[in-house]
């Protein structure tokens, strides 16, 4: 863990894992870079607009039994709707991705470009998106694309691996398997392809504490 | 004055990046729609993508700060019968509604409310003017069986008809997607009793909702409106038949009562020999009368059985009359029966017929002391060619045997074939299986179950029609 302050605007600001490089300044909204020992501000990014997600920063939760706590978040838009996806930082201090879209949840883990099959890597990176319903193996399982989108990023805050500033574009590729398994398929603006393999959860499958409370709404049974 | 008073932890790190604690805030967010000036109250902000102002009409973009016009509109908007913000508890979990639209497949109409919970996400419950179903949204995707087959968590759902257009004819409050009255899906339904699984395609996407339907009440007792009325007159694709329940509880009621019946039957129904006389009657002559005094019937109502054995006769038949009177009230029942036998050769080889002895039974006997009188009225047959000594073999053995052992029971109740008399025996036995009545009991327990099964082909027959005749 690195305490140090704000190089923008001197607040104190805390990296809580050695390998994510960037900090969404609290205070500021400075996107503050870390390399070595080096701090620097590298722009603005958007305030997260207010939303009725249940999750959080500091939100603690556990995926089969490792434990994790939300760290950062990216606010992701197209066309017809924004979702969220939190970077989760494990206990082992590796992370995942909580994905949070219409009221529901995906634990999303990266995976190795060739997990994926080459030519489908080579399709995503020349821009032509997969159609829907295509079935695409990852990692020896089948999945089947159900989304493929154009997507920009809206806000983020705390802490990422990657400088996530407004008008970020990306595209973006959901997949699905028959028991509740998905699959993201990411190309970022450099060009380079990501892939994430997970599952579907219900918030209760996070068993997360340190839930937002919402006025005149009970906390459910399973956060208490 | 407050005596709190903070003792600084030394072992506890000391705050750096101290995040003032947030107090709960509401779901709710109140701002003016840009077109009519109304309230908007957005209960799911960050989710919703569009909302349709409740004032006005007017199409908003949610997705934008300041909810800009996406389709302007100036209209007085009916209310849903559950009105927007209305909150109710369906199994466990409390939902609120923030959308209502209505659809068509251009034959039928029927509404659907979209509920949200912060912490459970989305539900949509659908009415169908009669019933309610609760609908989720699957996050996994049926196997697809045999064509018209598919499989959910290892339950069959069939296909019910075929694709068919759904049209938004009328749309109010938010949604997490872009809404637009006119907007038309493709859905495909497959259904097991209680839950339809919906597949919903739109463009390049492809949704599936799993509709559990919820009993008759409950969504109207959780959401405060008045609970409809039960009729199973035009079933939903996916209702359970009222009528399994029902069968299988007349099945188990029919059963016991069956199984009672065979009892009592049983334990009625064993045969007890009250009397038996023999007697001999002349043949061709004037008839005999037997009286049997005295036959005691229980109380209640009772089986009398009147067997007549003219076990011996050969080619003669005894005509036998019943009278049987009760001795207190003189009423009496008649019944008769002819006993026969007639045996011999022909070109075709030796033949027989008749049956030398009958029982009649008289059913429903009430209580009392009867008289039975028998009157007997015995006849030869004169065959021609009459051959009344014996000439076959067969008849010479016969013979040959009778003599040889005179003090055989059978051969001496087995008359002369020239004998001038034969002898009847008359056996009185009361009880005995109430056929006829057995058989009435039986089809009144089972009346109960056959109905209920008509019942149930009919409602299933009904369920099973297409409702929208876009789809055929």
């Amino acid at each position: 863990m690195i305490e140090t302050n704000c190089p923008n605007c001197g607040a104190p600001i805390r990296f809580g894992s050695n390998d994510l490089p960037v900090k969404v300044c609290d205070y500021c909204h400075s996107s503050v870079l870390r390399t070595g020992g080096n701090l620097q501000a590298i722009g603005k990014v958007a305030e997260v607009p207010e939303d009725v997600s249940p999750l959080q920063l500091g939100v603690r939760g556990r995926d089969g039994d490792r434990r994790f706590e939300l760290v950062g978040r990216v606010r992701w838009r197209y066309a017809d709707g924004a979702w969220n996806e939190w970077l989760a930082l494990f206990d082992d201090g590796s992370t995942g991705w909580v994905g949070e879209s219409m009221g529901r949840y995906m634990m999303l883990r990266q995976v190795a470009e060739n997990a994926l099959a080459p030519v489908l890597v080579d399709q995503v990176k020349s821009g032509r998106l997969i159609a829907v319903g295509t079935p695409i193996t990852i990692n020896g399982i089948e999945y089947i694309a159900s989304d493929a989108k154009q997507v920009t990023c809206v806000a983020s805050e705390g802490e990422l691996p990657f400088h996530a500033p407004l008008g970020l574009s990306a595209v973006s590729v959901d997949l699905m398997t028959p028991d509740g398994g998905c699959a993201s398929i990411q190309k970022d603006t450099g060009g380079e392809v990501e892939i994430y393999t997970g599952r579907y959860t219900a918030l209760a499958g996070l068993n997360a504490t340190g839930l937002r409370s919402f006025e005149g709404w009970p906390m459910p049974a399973f956060a208490a | 004055m407050s005596d709190d008073v903070r003792i600084p932890d030394p072992a506890a790190p000391p705050t750096t990046a101290p995040t003032p604690p947030s107090p709960p805030r509401s779901t709710v967010r109140a701002l003016s729609c840009p077109n009519c000036g109304g309230i908007v109250n957005v209960r799911a902000q960050g989710l919703t993508v569009s909302v349709l102002c409740e004032h006005c009409g007017s199409t908003l973009d949610a997705t934008s700060p300041d909810l800009q016009v996406i389709a302007r509109a100036n209209q007085a908007l009916k209310q849903p019968q559950i009105p927007l913000g209305t909150r109710g508890t369906l199994n466990g979990r409390v939902w609120e509604v923030v959308g209502y639209m209505e659809r068509t497949d251009e034959d039928v109409f029927w509404a659907e409310y979209l509920l949200f919970n912060p912490y459970e996400g989305y539900a949509f419950l659908v009415d169908d003017g009669r019933r309610f179903s609760l609908g989720i949204m699957l996050d996994q995707l049926p196997k697809t069986m045999l064509g018209s087959l598919l499989l959910l968590d290892r339950r069959p759902y069939s296909r019910f008809g075929r694709s068919y257009p759904v049209r938004v004819t009328f749309v109010v409050g938010e949604f997490y997607w872009r809404v637009a009255v006119g907007e038309t899906v493709i859905e495909t339904d497959f259904v097991r009793p209680g839950t339809m699984l919906s597949c919903e395609e739109y463009e390049t996407e492809r949704t599936w909702t799993r509709l559990d339907m919820l009993d008759w009440g409950v969504a109207e007792k959780a959401f405060g409106i008045p609970p409809r009325r039960r009729n199973y007159h035009s079933p939903a694709p996916h209702e359970p038949s009222p009528y399994k329940r029902q069968f299988a509880e007349a099945v188990v009621v029919g059963l016991v009562a069956l199984f009672l019946l065979g009892m009592v039957s049983s334990m009625a129904g064993r045969e007890q020999q009250i009397i038996q006389v023999t007697s001999r009657v002349a043949f061709d002559a004037a008839g005999r009368n037997v009286v049997i005094r005295g036959i005691v019937l229980p109380a209640g109502r009772s089986r009398v059985a009147i067997e007549a054995d003219a076990g011996s006769i050969d080619n003669a038949w005894v005509n036998v009359d019943y009278t049987l009177t009760n001795e207190a009230t003189q009423r009496s029942v008649r019944s008769y029966t002819t006993v026969e036998h007639y045996a011999g050769n022909d070109s075709n080889g030796a033949w027989s017929h008749g049956d030398p002895r009958d029982e009649v039974a008289l059913s429903s006997m009430p209580a009392g002391r009867y008289d039975l009188s028998v009157t007997l009225v015995a006849h030869r047959w004169n065959r021609r060619g009459g051959d009344s000594v014996p000439t076959t073999d067969e008849e010479r053995a016969f013979f040959a045997h009778r003599t040889r052992d005179p003090g055989d029971r059978i051969a001496t109740t087995v008359a002369d074939p020239g004998a001038a008399t034969a002898p009847v025996t008359i056996t009185v036995k009361r009880g005995g299986a109430f056929g006829g009545v057995t058989f009435l009991a039986f089809l009144m327990i089972a009346a109960w179950p056959l109905i209920v099964v008509f019942k149930h082909l009919g409602f299933e027959k009904r369920r099973k029609a297409p409702s929208y005749s876009s789809g055929d």
